[in-house]
């Protein structure tokens, strides 16, 4: 800088020697005052070109009329003059230097900062530009490290933070004047470099060494840029000011990167869990064709040992296996679909005793040595559902009860409006039936062996299954009250299990939301 | 002469299955393992009643449900899987008068085909004003009275509407849609909750319990069936 002004008034010297000498040529030749006063300001002209400051022009503005006065005014070598119409003379020769000063100076001054920004700019785009290609954060790290310190002259570093924000074991540091040399250098202190980074006033951390920037996502830290503290310190507002938009642009790279990172590996979740979910359903859709040869088979091959007790009795549990095996595979169908995220709840508006008609109506051909009861209220209540579905919680209801009592005991099924207060015994619940006034309770009461208290809680858990409960050996999966769970939930209803008050016997309820708004009826 | 009955189906053990039950109750059988088969088998030995899996290789069921009944208006009864609602409902709306869940019983698959042997033997085009009787309820097309255990029953315009277009296909599975086009006309589109709540409001009046249909069932998903039996 020192050097640069030196340099200055040391070229203005010279430039005011040679306007002397050029004067005195005149001078001699014998031109008028006027000639010499002109080259003067062309001195002046020059001088404020090779330094485009204002003060300059000032200074040389006046420099030049005293230097003109001194030499060439009569009487010559004083400041004093003979004719007072020099004073106009020397007026109108300041004016005008300094009129022509200033705005050389300006326009020399904005040349040079439009210079500035386009390197700014052409620095930041082929930052950017090789950014776009980067494969992974290091490489991002990499490129504007080494962009940043060739555009701001400076030694530079960038160090990455991992997804869950902690810093990586080294970072990569370019530094100043070496072309791409990085080195691999190792963070100092991470944990209180994090702690610093995170608990910023201002937009960087100032250490004794370096200064730092991080790189933000959000309120998540992507990486940091470290910068030499010397270098920093020396750094002009422009440069500040590229040094900005540099890191915005590194900044902005790495979050891209983290972000189709993170959909990639989200996607690919996805697919090995549908694959999951399609290969199970493939199985069991197979596994469903024979069993109904199967099932077929054994009836027909019981109708005709009924003379042979013993026979029978095979042909009998070979059948009641094979209707075990495929309510499974129902289930595990159902399963799937429910959890497909594709799956979209097809609702329509039905008549709910006629899906428990429907249900009631299936169990029965199934089991017609249980007399199921069905208590509907006078009022006609619809809900919204799919009724398929609904249909099935009905079906496992009363699969779990005929399981679980004796043949011929009684069963019932009642519908009522509103949701009962021991269906609400959870938060969630009770969130889920804030409008418990209008949804419709479906209920099923059995006077079976009831359930033990201490499994009510964990009851519609998959794969959950009670040992008291269990009458037919190992091979309840739990996943029919479960599955009960899932259909109720999906429907924004509660489902909820107890023990019966009135005599031993399980409840099992289920509420879901009625119509909204006026019904047909 | 005993009732020829088609089986389509292309898992063998079904096919032998069906048979079997079938031939047990003196029906005689013919099958076919795939569609293309099961077209010859209609011209060859033309039978009276066809089960058809619609889960077959060589020609979406829909397709051969439209190709037989371009000439023969012979029962046809579907047999689907569970989560195949979509597909039965549209081979009931292509002409298919019944269908079958698997896996089925040999007990329901014998009612089925009785239903199906049944409106076989009644002639086919039933004068339009005759009595029509499903056990103890009863409708007068002529004089537009219901009546059920011998006693009248009022029904309002819709719903004897609604009556007499389920005990004029008694036995049958009629799809909702198929109801909705029958009582309120094509352009009505499928507002199922209308014919809901006249259902319900029908069943009030000619069930016992509501809750327990005997004579009008709800196939959830589907439709539904005048039981006859």
């Amino acid at each position: 800088m020192n050097i640069q002004r030196i340099r200055a008034v040391l070229l203005t010297a010279a430039i005011f020697a040679a306007a002397s000498i050029i004067g005195y040529i005149f001078y001699r030749a014998g031109f008028p005052d006027a000639s010499i006063a002109l080259v003067y300001l062309l001195a002046v002209l020059f001088s404020v070109r090779q330094t485009s400051s204002f003060l300059t022009g000032l200074i040389t503005s006046f420099a030049a009329t005293f230097i003109f006065n001194y030499f060439f005014a009569e009487p010559r070598f004083t400041l004093a003059v003979n004719d007072p119409n020099y004073y106009i003379t020397f007026l109108i020769m300041t004016v005008t230097a300094l009129a022509v000063s200033t705005l050389t100076a300006r326009v020399h001054r904005d040349a040079q900062t439009a210079r500035e920004r386009e390197q700014e700019v052409k620095a930041i785009y082929m930052l950017t530009n090789r950014l776009s290609d980067a494969a992974d954060m290091n490489a991002i790290a990499e490129i504007a490290s080494v962009a940043i310190s060739e555009g701001l002259d400076c030694s530079a570093g960038c160090l990455c933070f991992d997804k869950n924000g902690i810093p990586q074991q080294t970072y990569v540091y370019q530094p100043r004047g070496k072309e791409r040399s990085l080195i691999h250098r190792e963070p100092e202190r991470k944990e209180e470099l994090v702690f610093r980074l995170n608990h910023l006033q201002d937009d960087h951390d100032e250490g004794e060494e370096f200064f730092d920037w991080p790189l933000f996502s959000g309120e998540d830290i992507l990486g940091m840029i470290r910068i030499d503290r010397k270098d920093a310190e020396a750094m002009n507002p422009a440069q500040r000011r590229m040094l900005r938009s540099m890191i915005d642009s590194a900044a902005l790279a790495m979050d891209r990167l983290r972000t189709s990172e993170q959909r990639m590996q989200s996607r690919e979740e996805a697919a090995r869990e549908r694959y999951r979910a399609n290969l199970l359903r493939s199985i069991s859709h197979d596994i469903r064709t024979p069993l109904t040869g199967i099932i077929g088979t054994s009836e027909m091959l019981r109708s005709r040992l009924t003379d042979d007790p013993e026979s029978y009795g095979m042909a009998e549990h070979i059948q009641k296996d094979a209707e075990w095996l495929h309510s499974l595979v129902e289930n595990i169908l159902t399963l799937t679909r429910l959890q497909d995220a594709d799956l979209k709840i097809s609702m329509e508006t039905e008549v709910v005793e006629e899906i428990v008609g429907g249900a009631v109506g299936r169990v029965t051909e199934h089991h017609p040595e249980y007399d199921i009861e069905v208590v509907l209220p006078e009022e006609l209540l619809m809900a919204p559902m799919d009724a398929k579905l609904i249909e099935q919680v009905i079906i496992n209801l009363l699969e779990n009860s005929i399981k679980h009592s004796p043949a011929g005991s009684p069963i019932s099924v009642s519908v009522s409006r509103g949701a009962a207060l021991w269906m609400l015994q959870t938060e969630e619940s009770r969130k889920a039936a804030s409008d418990w006034q209008n949804m419709v309770t479906i209920s099923v009461r059995d006077a079976g062996s009831g359930i033990r208290e201490s499994d009510i809680p964990r009851i519609f858990e998959l794969f959950y299954s009670d040992e008291k409960r269990q009458v037919r050996g190992q091979r309840s999966f739990g996943l029919g009250l479960s599955i009960c769970e899932t259909i109720v939930r999906a429907h924004s209803g509660v489902i909820a299990a107890r023990n019966r008050e009135d005599r031993a016997g399980a409840e099992f309820a289920f509420a879901l939301p009625l119509q909204k708004g006026d019904t047909v009826l | 002469m005993s009732i020829k009955i088609l089986i389509v189906e292309d898992d063998a053990q079904i096919r032998s299955f069906v048979s079997y039950a079938l031939t047990n109750e003196h029906y005689e059988t013919v099958s076919a393992d795939c569609a293309a088969r099961a077209l010859q088998q209609i011209e060859d030995a033309s039978p009276d009643i066809m089960i058809l899996d619609l889960g077959l290789p060589d020609m979406d069921g829909k397709e051969v449900i439209r190709k037989v009944r371009e000439s023969s208006l012979m029962p046809i009864l579907v047999v689907s899987a569970r989560d195949r609602e979509n597909e039965k409902v549209a081979a009931l709306d292509m002409g298919a008068d019944d269908y079958l869940t698997k896996p089925f019983s040999a007990t329901e698959l014998m009612a089925r085909v009785r239903v199906a042997a049944r409106h076989l033997s009644q002639t086919p085009a039933k004068p339009e004003m005759s009595r029509l009787c499903v056990r103890s309820l009863m409708i007068d097309p002529e004089k537009r009275l219901t009546y059920l255990n011998g006693e009248e029953i009022h029904l309002t315009p819709m719903e004897y509407q609604l009556l007499l277009f389920m005990m004029k296909n008694a036995g049958k599975v009629l799809t909702s849609g198929a109801i909705i086009s029958e009582l309120w006309g094509s352009g009505y589109g499928n507002d199922t909750q209308s014919l809901r709540a006249l259902m319900a409001g029908l069943r009030r009046k000619i069930e016992k319990n509501p809750g327990k249909p005997e004579y009008i069932v709800t196939e959830i998903g589907v439709g539904y069936r005048m039981k006859e039996e």
